[in-house]
């Protein structure tokens, strides 16, 4: 009985994890597939012909590397500045007592809860007032919005995380505020900023509306708009390029996840000891 | 090495207040414990003390700098803290070295320091480890190195011994006292723990409520305790505390409760006739012969000694020491009698006065009796 359990169990596990994994399967086979080779019927799992050409078409003809030069961009500057002010801003609201300090960060919470659409207009026309509308720059403080509230209230419980002894102990070891913060708190709060960062970094590659309403020049297209943009027409869709293009935007968030996933996994001795 | 003076000084936090007017005069090189339950402001008043908290009003004083708006840094103290705070991600060796690097001390002169530390505290093989790979003892040496590294004026502890096993507790203890013998240096010891107080101090501060009851040798505080409140509190087992009358008869008075009377000598004169309170000390109870009849209650044998409850014919319970060999069974009924020289009579209230003249104390000297 047990052992009929276990089976179904591992069962059921691995059809979860196929349901997960064919679309990525199917996206890099069709990737590599000759056009003619696409609806045939019935349709080979294995290409019989693999080609390489529609990346060399994406690289070579489209607006592809552009698109991907701003979407690195974007989503780089958006994570060092959600990164640095939720920091701060984490430590401002765990340490430091003051009027008002829960209902700041419940109102920062708040600007979460309102869907995305409701924002984007009077978004949309402050950064038109400001007069950075259609550039990179625009994005990054629209997805600093939305990404700032969730990464300051991951790192505020991590920060909370920290003993306050610590930073006790290196004030009285001479340390100053700010260097108590950097030689003891941020070594203790390294996971805690690296999994914020990943989450803002690919929140931001991956983000859609923001980029199609607020940005409308190839020059400042990210990718997400950008191969949509390029590759899907009323008439058309290309769909050999827009596998080509889906694989190259994934690579990037596969390479820096298996990265980054060690780091998180360590724990660092996270939080004080105690005997 | 510096006095340090505590003036009026009071600690607020919103409407709570933490420290009440609180003036302590701590002498260069002395011991002192701040004792008391939780919530008492010992630890607040540490913590102002080392600038980790700052005083609502009044002055603090370490050897003649007055140094209420001055950092941690600039003080001059070095703090053990009951959780060790030891930084995680530097080793043991990183750790004692830290604040010598933060007052910018060279590499090589780190190093021969932290050695020197190292040795002192058996620590040199643990150097190159991280804290969390060791126990609990060898982490309180850490942070104990951490704070000798350097020639502070002054030593804060805060509790650093409530989270070792009995027996290691034990041991520090006799290594602490140890340590300030060798340094001479002024130390401020942090501890809700009555035995640690009377074994390590020159001088116990005790306090509660945020207010100090009494700042004397740990002999006095045992044998004139101020208050009802520092005789409740010290001593193990604890002292029998009595509500009863107060009369004046003559030059002397009288202590009148159910089951129980005895005259008490003189009294000094913020004794008045009415409600008071009588305190005996387990030792000072002889049980075999007296004027009070009382009925054994509870009997706790501890090897050397047995302790025993009485009841009293009024409902009022005692307890009384006796060496072991003496032993009784419960239910027996006793005869037994207080020692009036010894016994301690409060005014009313939680935190009555001793009415006791000054003379009526017989002080041991237990801190080097613990030795």
């Amino acid at each position: 009985m047990a052992h009929l359990r276990k089976i179904l169990f591992n069962l059921m596990a691995w059809s979860i994890v196929l349901a997960v994994a064919f679309p990525l399967f199917w996206m890099l086979v069709t990737s590599v597939k000759p056009q003619f080779e696409l609806f045939r019927r019935p349709p080979t799992i294995l290409p019989e012909t693999w080609t390489f050409e529609h990346y060399w078409t994406l690289l070579a003809d489209t607006n592809f590397l552009v698109y991907f030069r701003n979407s690195v961009i974007l989503s780089s500057a958006t994570t060092l500045l959600v990164v640095a002010v939720a920091t701060l801003g984490a430590y401002s609201l765990v340490r430091f007592k003051y009027r008002g300090r829960e209902s700041l960060a419940f109102l920062v919470l708040f600007t979460y809860l309102l869907p995305s659409v409701v924002l984007i207009i009077p978004l949309y026309l402050l950064l038109v007032q400001l007069g950075v509308s259609n550039t990179i720059f625009s994005l990054v403080i629209a997805y600093t919005t939305f990404a700032l509230p969730y990464a300051l209230w991951l790192l505020r419980s991590f920060m909370a995380g920290i003993p306050e002894d610590l930073e006790s102990a290196a004030l009285c070891d001479g340390a100053t505020r700010m260097g108590a913060f950097r030689d003891i708190i941020l070594p203790q709060l390294l996971p805690g900023i690296i999994s914020t960062a990943l989450f803002t970094f690919i929140l931001s590659w991956n983000e859609y509306l923001y980029a199609l309403v607020l940005v409308n020049s190839d020059s400042s297209r990210p990718l997400t708009t950008g191969v949509m943009n390029m590759l899907i027409s009323s008439f058309n869709i290309e769909w050999s390029l827009l596998m080509a293009a889906s694989v190259m935007m994934s690579v990037p968030l596969i390479i820096v996840f298996a990265f980054l996933q060690s780091y998180l996994t360590r724990g660092f001795g996270a939080g004080g000891v105690k005997g | 090495m510096a006095e340090v003076v505590f003036s009026q000084v009071k600690k607020a936090f919103g409407t709570f207040t933490a420290v009440h007017g609180l003036d302590l005069h701590i002498k260069e090189g002395e011991f002192v414990s701040l004792l008391g339950p939780s919530g008492c402001g010992k630890t607040t008043t540490l913590r102002m003390l080392a600038g980790l908290e700052f005083p609502t009003s009044g002055d603090i004083q370490i050897g003649d700098r007055v140094v209420n708006d001055i950092p941690p840094g600039q003080r001059d103290i070095a703090m053990v803290f009951q959780s060790y705070a030891l930084y995680p991600h530097m080793s043991v060796a990183d750790n004692i070295a830290y604040p010598l690097k933060k007052r910018g001390v060279g590499r090589a002169d780190r190093d021969i320091a932290v050695a020197k530390t190292a040795e002192l505290l058996q620590l040199t093989e643990l150097l190159k480890r991280k804290p969390r790979q060791l126990s609990g003892g060898q982490q309180q040496r850490v942070a104990l190195g951490r704070a000798l590294v350097r020639d502070p004026k002054v030593f804060l502890l805060d509790e650093p011994l409530s989270n070792l096993d009995a027996k290691l507790r034990g041991y520090m203890r006799v290594e602490l006292v140890e340590l300030h013998r060798r340094l001479g240096r002024t130390m401020v010891y942090v501890t809700h723990d009555q035995l640690e107080a009377m074994t390590m101090s020159d001088r116990i501060a005790v306090m509660e409520g945020g207010v100090l009851q009494q700042f004397a040798p740990p002999a006095e505080v045992y044998a004139a305790p101020a208050n009802r409140f520092v005789a409740s509190f010290i001593g193990t087992p604890g002292m029998t505390l009595m509500d009863g009358e107060l009369s004046k008869q003559g030059g002397t008075w009288r202590f009148d409760a159910p089951g129980i009377s005895m005259d008490v000598g003189a009294l000094n004169d913020r004794a008045e006739p009415g409600g008071a309170c009588l305190g005996v000390r387990p030792e000072h109870v002889s049980i075999g012969q007296g004027s009070i009849n009382g009925t054994i209650q509870v009997v706790e044998k501890t090897g050397h000694e047995n302790i025993v409850i009485i009841g009293l014919e009024g409902g009022q319970r005692l307890t009384g020491r006796v060496p072991a060999p003496q032993s009784w069974s419960i239910g027996e009924n006793v005869q037994l009698s207080l020692d009036a020289e010894q016994a301690h009579i409060f005014g009313p209230g939680p935190h009555g006065p001793r009415l006791n003249l000054p003379s009526n104390i017989a002080t041991p000297d237990l801190k080097s009796a613990a030795n």
